[in-house]
């Protein structure tokens, strides 16, 4: 496969992937925490559709930190490990984790009580959405799948159980590697404090908590947040992640890896997180630096999430203060005087509109933003019912509202309700949706992983994000998938498709070469 | 495939006429509410204990 010689940040346009990995909630009747590792990957197992394994974790260095070290481990969760189970043994890592990759270049795995599914590599956000809502298509019939031999199963897009434990939505976004790792934590620590305003998801009470509070937040995920910068996700979870695992070429790349967002239904929400996101990055490789500074920044994001009168705060260093707003504003505005549909594309462009159409929202009328934004439809649904049965905002059943926004299920999920509705505004067609439970991106590396899952599963002894091994018969080949521009990607993934054998396709990739 | 800003066509709950969507931007004070019957009779169908019941591992 044809690569990158050298990463230049004036080409980040054609060098910019990102993808979501999202780690669902699962609730099976009559089940509790300890059993969840042994349902999430069943659920994973009852996937029917095609796919092919193990995962290749050999390549991985999740210990590998930005700031130019190795840790010696990453922490855990130690209230989490009351749920182990002693009798509970898998063969293996791979055993456990039942890792799939499917054939539209997805991967599926059990990750310690979720079922998680992380989206192919997307060049374009509405790939990413459609990928993402085929994400939720596929863990949810998937949990169907299971339940049919036994107990009903719920899933659940969110990011809390509301008892103290949490798990995430991660983004990824590939970047060059000489973007100085400083530049890149001071450039997006108060961009991601504050992207909650458009990207929150919304929770009902605060945590850690025994009893239901009188709080309405906007972000699901702030309480967890409790470091500015860490390579830690499991406890002590970070605003910046600092793990250095770019599942690429370590010389040419970094991948920057969000921890800190929320888990969102509504695709405006999720292609704005996203785009607003990779707006910011493509001003960073082109040079531009924050002069913001935000004092105590995980403190900053949960005054933030907790603001009952919405006017958001921020406490700056310089003994200074700024609303959330204004610092999106500064970023937007910023974007949008520095980047250039030319180099940037016409996809950066649609999603500077609608930032900087949520920031004039949320500047005039919360609730302006329902259609769009996940933590304002859940807080509007949430008073309806709230003035038709007068309750308090501390009246636990809210809590199970909260929980059924989330809730996947098109007959029971009340965003799911939404949109039937016609409420939530969608981005991506059904069509597009359905695709993309089976076919990958055309224009990414993920585009030939997911054709020869396709073609050639039987034949693939183990697979990476950035490379498969080949040759399930014992003798064994690898195949780095590289980093290809979208022409390259596309006419390897036809070749992989078109040839009749997997000998034949490996050598018209090397042609391509 | 490029982002764009069209909704994607679906059949409503009801024969009622498609609910027009107004923007993004500010519309005090004409903020629009969804319909409240349908939604409220889907949030009555939550189990209350729904939330009490839900317990999940730590994840990342």
């Amino acid at each position: 496969m044809r690569s990158r010689n050298r990463a230049d940040p004036e080409d980040i346009s054609d060098l910019m992937l990102f993808g979501l990995e999202t780690e669902y909630g699962i609730h099976v009747d009559g089940k509790g925490p300890a059993e969840m590792i042994a349902e999430a990957r069943a659920v994973v197992r009852a996937w029917r559709g095609k796919s092919a394994g193990p995962w290749d974790y050999a390549s991985e260095t999740p210990r590998l930190d930005l700031r130019g070290f190795e840790v010696d481990r990453l922490n855990r969760d130690r209230a989490d490990q009351r749920w182990d189970k002693d009798s509970e043994r898998y063969e293996s890592q791979s055993d456990e984790r039942a890792d799939r990759v499917l054939a539209n270049g997805a991967r599926f795995y059990n990750d310690h009580g979720h079922p998680e599914y992380a989206t192919p590599e997307c060049r374009s956000l509405y790939d990413l959405v459609a990928h993402d809502r085929a994400g939720e298509r596929i863990v949810w019939e998937s949990a169907k799948a299971h339940a049919e031999s036994g107990a009903p199963v719920s899933i659940f897009k969110n990011n809390t159980d509301f008892h103290g434990a949490s798990y995430g939505c991660h983004e990824s976004y590939l970047i060059p590697r000489d973007i100085p790792y400083e530049d890149l934590q001071k450039a997006l620590v108060p961009f991601l404090v504050t992207r909650q305003l458009y990207a929150g998801a919304g929770k009902v009470g605060v945590e850690p908590s025994s009893r239901s509070e009188s709080v309405f937040q906007l972000s699901q995920r702030a309480d967890f947040i409790t470091e500015t910068a860490s390579i830690d996700t499991l406890s002590r979870r970070p605003v910046f992640n600092t793990r250095d695992e770019p599942h690429a070429d370590p010389e040419l790349y970094r991948r920057l890896h969000v921890v800190s967002g929320d888990a969102n239904m509504n695709e405006r929400a999720t292609a704005l997180k996203v785009g607003a996101t990779a707006a910011v990055l493509r001003m960073v490789a082109k040079g531009w630096r924050s002069e913001l500074v935000v004092r105590e920044p995980a403190k900053a994001m949960q005054a933030i999430s907790r603001d009952p009168s919405c006017r958001w705060i921020v406490e700056l260093e310089g003994n200074r203060t700024m609303a959330a707003v204004d610092i999106q504003r500064v970023y937007a505005t910023e974007a949008s005087e520095m980047l250039s549909r030319d180099d940037d594309g016409e996809d950066v462009f649609t999603a500077l509109e609608m930032w900087m159409a949520a920031l004039d929202g949320l500047e005039q009328y919360w609730d302006s933003m329902v259609p769009s934004v996940d933590w304002a439809a859940k807080r509007q649904l949430i008073e309806i019912y709230r003035e038709v049965e007068g309750l308090e905002w501390d009246h636990p059943f809210l809590r199970s509202l909260d929980l059924a926004y989330s809730d996947v299920n098109p007959e029971t999920g009340l965003f799911r309700a939404l949109e039937q509705e016609g409420t939530a505004r969608s981005l991506v067609s059904e069509a597009d949706i359905v695709r993309a439970m089976a076919e990958p991106p055309t224009d990414t590396r993920a585009a030939v992983r997911g054709a020869l899952v396709d073609r050639f599963g039987a034949e693939i002894a183990a697979l990476s994000w950035g490379g498969v091994w080949l040759g399930a018969d014992g003798s064994r080949s690898y195949l780095d998938l590289g980093m290809p521009n979208e022409a390259d990607a596309e006419a390897a993934a036809v070749k992989v498709r078109n040839a009749s054998s997997l000998n034949e396709a490996l050598r018209s990739l090397s042609a391509i070469s | 495939m490029a982002l764009q800003m069209e909704e994607r066509p679906r059949a409503p709950l009801s024969p009622e006429p498609e609910r027009k969507i107004g923007d993004d931007g500010p519309r005090r004070p004409d903020v629009s509410r969804p319909d409240s019957k349908r939604l409220l009779e889907r949030m009555k169908r939550v189990d209350p204990e729904q939330a009490k019941r839900y317990r999940q591992r730590s994840g990342e």
